[in-house]
């Protein structure tokens, strides 16, 4: 029997599936160690060319043993066998493969390799675009690596701040001793570790001088923290890192409902004690399964009791592995050769045999493992019978988070390899990652069509090397032409290979090929991390308006606006929206309504300099207001357009209330403080956001004035007026304000007592045979009216004068805007213009394009339509080219998405009592 | 550590905004007479029976309790603006609280950078809320009354991951 093994100990207990089969585990076994020890080497497919693919590695920087783990929502694909520890009934399933991974019927893309190299996408692409159409889709059934879950995910992701004087990356040897030192100095520690135990290198090699349980506990006592199966993902400005850390395992169900945490680290020092990875070999079909990087042969012997194969070849260019060579024949594998590309090394272990200027060419294998390894030995060319061949082609310093704080890399001649250099941040690389050994470059030898330097992407050097013929030099070109290192591992083992050949390619060095960019994040990271709490609510918290629970209990039919909810009708005896919004649009016409406006924008102005302030942030006049009145009012950008809209009441002497749009309600809140505390700090006056201590509830109709009268005992304000007063026992601010185009109040009372009005106003309102109404009754409302509403006609494009109320604007100026609003472009009498429309036979379509023939460009839209409420018949408000002076024009309205189109006539937009009649008694 | 932590929605309690515009002395010297503590410096507070202030702005105070007599020292130096309605106060008790906040947090709850009687004014999942360290034990959250139920259930599911 050859390939992978381990000698059962009774401690295999945990029970997993891989591809439906149940093995067993030990407690801390990876995936990867697991299957190897279940004697199972071919773990995957490659992306493009189906090629069998073992296990390579025993770190994050695996390229091919990636699984599908977890099942439903909470699946997990491309995951790395190798970063995953075993837990009970884990479901790993292969992935890229049909019907099975060991017979793959698409593995026959391997015979067309030729045609499938370097440039195959952008080739394709550049041909006529049906050839495309036509193989579209087997291309992206053919290619890939897993599927993502159909299902929602059921679990919580965390994230959470970290503060600390000092952050160790890596708890290896450096990493621990730099941790406790600083610990031990009093300063504030994280230690962080991807792996699930302490001690990085020390896993694979241990030291009996350095025990990392007791290092971990005595950081832990002084107070330090220890993170482990946390990857710093990445490293941002001003020391800012983020963590990965995995509180489950991926598939896992999580104890606490939380799969993972995302750390937001803010640190005052960090050390990157992220050691080195190994560099793969090139040489013919060097991605089978049983070709391994030497250390992880080593890891998996040491640390998992592992034996990946028996007869054993060792390539290397360096002295590490021969730690390899006697590491396994103490575990009692034999090691066939050591095929050292060096002209001399250290001694060999007895009873291995070392060939000098020694390189593999091509391996042949087996399922699960290699049968035949073929060197080239000096000049000549020899066979050897192994099932494994350990590789290792040097080192190369893990410096990805280094480069991600905008790090320099120097170049390491002796060890072929870039090292950390000067950095702008206070970040220092300590530890093996600052000295990788040396190691020689070695031509490689073999057919480099089967050569893979990628080997998740099944790059090979032949691919390289088509790349440079095609002219592709720059390293930025080759990496995209053939995707090389674009893949979930982003080119952690190919890298380097790449540059040495693309250098070769050159006649240059290394460094003078350039290198790519290491960018976030280290390693793959889910987006439910990267959304965390809000991945069930579309990334925000719902924000509830103070009469949420009462609203609810009338079912309503609920509008998102914005963050908030709001009522968009109150369906009654099994009414759709557009019969509940009609029937509630027609009560307020004729009766009274009553409907929730508390999301309106507020903002309490104080002091002596209030009224001077307004001027500012208003375009209309609002500082002589009277106490106990109000004005509708715009506010504009700098740049003269209209910034949000609402009403300003004078309240006090020196007190004003000033409303405004629901979704404008933060942005004003951003302006209204950027004017107050940096245009103009000097003012005597306070301005407080209010727009949540007050509930506002609109009451509008013939009947409202008689029904508030009946509930304070007094005589309401008259339009535009405002009164202090007490309703069912809580005094409320009554605003004699309309958007309805009835005689209609704002009642805004301290939200904590919102319940109480509400509920005196809806009994007596029901009584005179009124109802509440949603926003979808207010909108019918006032577009019949003719006002505007910021997002629909007040786009951010639109002046005051395009929307008719230029003749509001303060004669005198001075507000922020005025400049703005004095470029001629603005005064364009082609300018879009706010405008109604009358249908001429049917419906307007909403968002349709106002043309006056077929084939004509657009000269305006439909921002709103509805229907006049009580006699019926389309209408609509519409911004259009020169409306102003258009009066009377028929025009089409044409919506070509919804094959919808309607004749209408331009007319003023106010469509119901346009003289105002009806707000006032 | 995790059952011991607990999260409770206070009643509602008279909170005003206090801005002070000219005579920043004159005013501090006023109130220090009247209420019998100075005005408190930036990120801090500072009470007596009846009233608490925190300052959470340059400019700004939140007054929490009777403000009565606050009001008759600013003459035409500041404003008293009623905000009660619009915040529910949350009380974070138990040895876990400073971890909790760190929940969607962006701010170092460590009692070393917010020790008792600190204040901030800092954002949680997203959510604006003003944040008051009350004693060893428990911190009072000011909390905008729309995002109250969705913070408390965010910070009722973080609960358990106390500690781990």
């Amino acid at each position: 029997m050859s390939g992978p093994t381990r000698i059962p100990t009774g401690e295999e207990t945990i029970p997993f599936t891989f591809d439906g089969t149940t093995y067993k585990a030990r407690p801390g076994d990876t995936l990867a160690a697991a299957l190897l020890a279940n004697g199972i080497g071919l773990v995957g497919r490659s992306f493009k060319y189906h090629r069998p693919r073992g296990i390579m590695t025993a770190g994050i920087e695996e390229p091919n043993a990636l699984v599908t783990v977890g099942t439903g929502g909470r699946a997990e694909p491309n995951t790395r066998a190798t970063d995953l520890f075993v837990y009970p009934g884990m479901v790993a399933t292969s992935q890229n493969r049909w019907p099975s991974l060991s017979f793959d019927v698409a593995s026959i893309f391997g015979l067309a390799a030729p045609a499938l190299g370097a440039g195959f996408y952008y080739k394709t692409l550049f041909g006529p675009a049906k050839h495309w159409m036509r193989y579209e889709g087997f291309i992206r059934r053919a290619a890939g690596l897993g599927n993502a879950p159909t299902e929602p995910d059921p679990d919580n992701f965390s994230q959470r701040a970290g503060f600390c004087d000092v952050l160790v990356v890596g708890s290896g040897p450096a990493g621990l001793k730099a941790a406790l030192e600083a610990a031990e100095a009093g300063q504030r520690v994280m230690l962080v570790e991807q792996d699930a135990a302490p001690g990085g290198s020390l896993l694979r090699d241990p030291d009996p001088a350095i025990d990392p349980a007791a290092i971990i506990a005595r950081i832990k006592a002084l107070g330090g923290e220890v993170l482990l199966r946390t990857t710093a993902s990445g490293y941002w400005d001003h020391n800012f890192l983020t963590l990965t850390q995995r509180l489950a395992e991926p598939g896992e169900v999580p104890a606490h409902g939380f799969a993972q945490r995302l750390w937001h680290v803010r640190a005052g020092r960090v050390l990157l004690a992220t050691g080195l990875i190994e560099r793969p070999v090139p040489f013919a079909n060097n991605d089978h399964p049983g070709v391994m990087l030497s250390q992880a042969v080593r890891s998996y012997v040491r640390r998992w009791g592992v034996l990946p194969g028996k007869r054993v070849v060792i390539a290397t260019n360096n002295d590490d592995a021969y730690l390899t060579a006697q590491t396994l024949v103490e575990a009692g594998a034999e090691v066939v050769a050591l095929l050292d590309a060096r002209a001399s090394g250290p001694a060999a272990p007895a009873g291995v045999t070392v060939y000098h200027d020694a390189r593999p060419s091509s391996v042949a294998g087996r399922k699960h493992a290699l049968r035949k390894v073929t060197a080239v030995i000096g000049g000549g060319e020899q066979s050897f019978d192994a099932d494994l061949i350990a590789v290792s082609g040097g080192f190369v310093p893990v410096s990805h988070l280094h480069m991600q704080a905008g790090g320099k890399l120097n170049w390491s001649e002796e060890a072929q390899a870039f090292v950390p250099g000067e950095t702008p941040q206070v970040c220092e690389t300590i530890g093996a990652a600052l000295s990788p050994p040396p190691a020689p470059a070695v031509a490689p030898a073999g057919k480099a069509k089967k050569s893979f330097v990628d080997f998740q992407n099944d790059v090979s050097l032949a691919d390289i090397d088509l790349a440079w013929q095609e002219g592709y030099r720059s390293v930025e070109h080759l990496k995209r032409y053939t995707t090389l290192g674009m893949a979930t591992d982003q080119g952690k083992t190919s890298n380097m290979v790449a540059l040495s050949r693309l250098a070769e390619k050159q006649g240059v060095s290394v460094p003078q090929a350039g290198l790519t960019t290491f960018r976030p994040p280290f390693t793959p990271v889910t987006m439910g991390l990267l959304a965390g709490a809000g991945a069930r609510n579309a990334g925000a918290h719902v924000r509830r308006i103070p009469l949420h629970a009462l609203h609810e209990a009338h079912d309503p039919i609920w509008q998102p606006l914005g963050y908030w909810f709001r009522p968009r009708a109150y369906p009654v005896g099994g009414e759709s929206l557009q019969q509940a919004a009609l029937r509630e649009a027609r009560t307020v016409r004729t009766v009274a309504g009553l409907s929730d406006v508390s999301t309106l924008g507020k903002f309490e102005v104080s002091g002596p300099d209030a009224a001077a302030l307004l001027e500012l942030v208003c375009a209309t006049n609002v500082g002589k207001l009277a106490i106990g009145r109000g004005r509708y009012t715009f506010m504009l950008r700098e740049d003269g357009f209209v910034n949000d809209d609402g009403t300003v009441w004078r309240l006090a002497e020196n007190r004003y209330l000033l409303t405004s749009s629901t979704g404008g309600a933060d942005r004003m809140a951003h302006f209204i403080s950027y004017v107050r505390n940096s245009l103009r700090p000097d003012l005597k006056c306070s301005v407080v956001n209010v727009q949540e201590h007050y509930a506002g509830i609109a009451l509008a109709g013939p009947k409202a004035r008689g029904i508030l009268a009946s509930l304070t005992g007094a005589e309401p304000p008259r339009h535009m007026g405002y009164a202090p007063g007490v309703l069912a026992g809580v005094p409320v601010h009554v605003l004699a304000a309309s958007y309805s185009g009835e005689r209609a109040f704002e009642i805004h009372v301290e939200a904590t007592h919102a319940d109480t009005v509400w509920h005196a106003i809806e009994t007596a309102t029901r009584a005179e045979g009124g109802a509440p109404y949603g926003l979808e009754a207010m909108e019918l409302l006032r577009i019949e009216k003719g006002h505007v509403v910021v997002g629909g006609e007040v786009d951010g494009r639109s002046t005051p004068h395009d929307l008719g109320l230029g003749g509001m604007l303060n004669k005198a100026g001075g507000f922020i805007g005025a400049a703005g609003l004095t470029r001629p472009a603005l005064s364009d009498p082609n300018r879009n213009n706010l405008v109604g429309l009358v249908s001429l036979d049917g419906p307007i379509p909403e968002g349709g394009m106002l043309i006056q023939r077929a084939g004509q460009s657009p000269q305006g839209h439909v921002t709103a339509a509805a229907r006049r409420i009580l006699e019926g018949g389309p209408i609509a408000l519409a911004l259009l080219q020169g409306g102003h002076r258009r009066h009377g024009e028929e025009l089409i309205v044409t919506s070509p998405t919804r094959g919808e189109k309607a004749r209408v006539r331009v007319t003023s937009p106010h469509f119901y009592d346009p003289a105002g009649e009806r707000y006032r008694d | 550590m995790t059952e011991a932590t607990s999260i409770i929605a206070l009643p509602a309690a008279p909170l005003h905004a206090l801005e002070i515009w000219s005579n920043p002395q004159g005013v501090a010297t006023r109130v220090h007479k009247a209420l019998g503590f100075a005005l408190p410096p930036m990120n801090r507070s500072a009470t007596n029976a009846s009233i608490t202030l925190m300052r959470f702005e340059p400019t700004v105070w939140l007054a929490e309790g009777d403000v009565s007599v606050l009001a008759d020292t600013l003459g035409d130096d500041g404003a008293l603006t009623a905000i009660g309605g619009g915040i529910v106060r949350f009380r974070i008790a138990g040895p876990g609280w400073r971890e909790l906040l760190l929940e969607g947090g962006v701010f170092d709850t460590s009692a070393a950078a917010f020790p008792v009687g600190a204040t901030a004014a800092t954002v949680i999942d997203h959510v604006g809320v003003r944040l008051f360290a009350e004693s060893e034990d428990a911190c009072v959250a000011y909390v905008p009354s729309s995002y109250a139920q969705s913070l408390h259930h965010f910070w009722d599911e973080a609960l358990p991951l106390l500690g781990a």
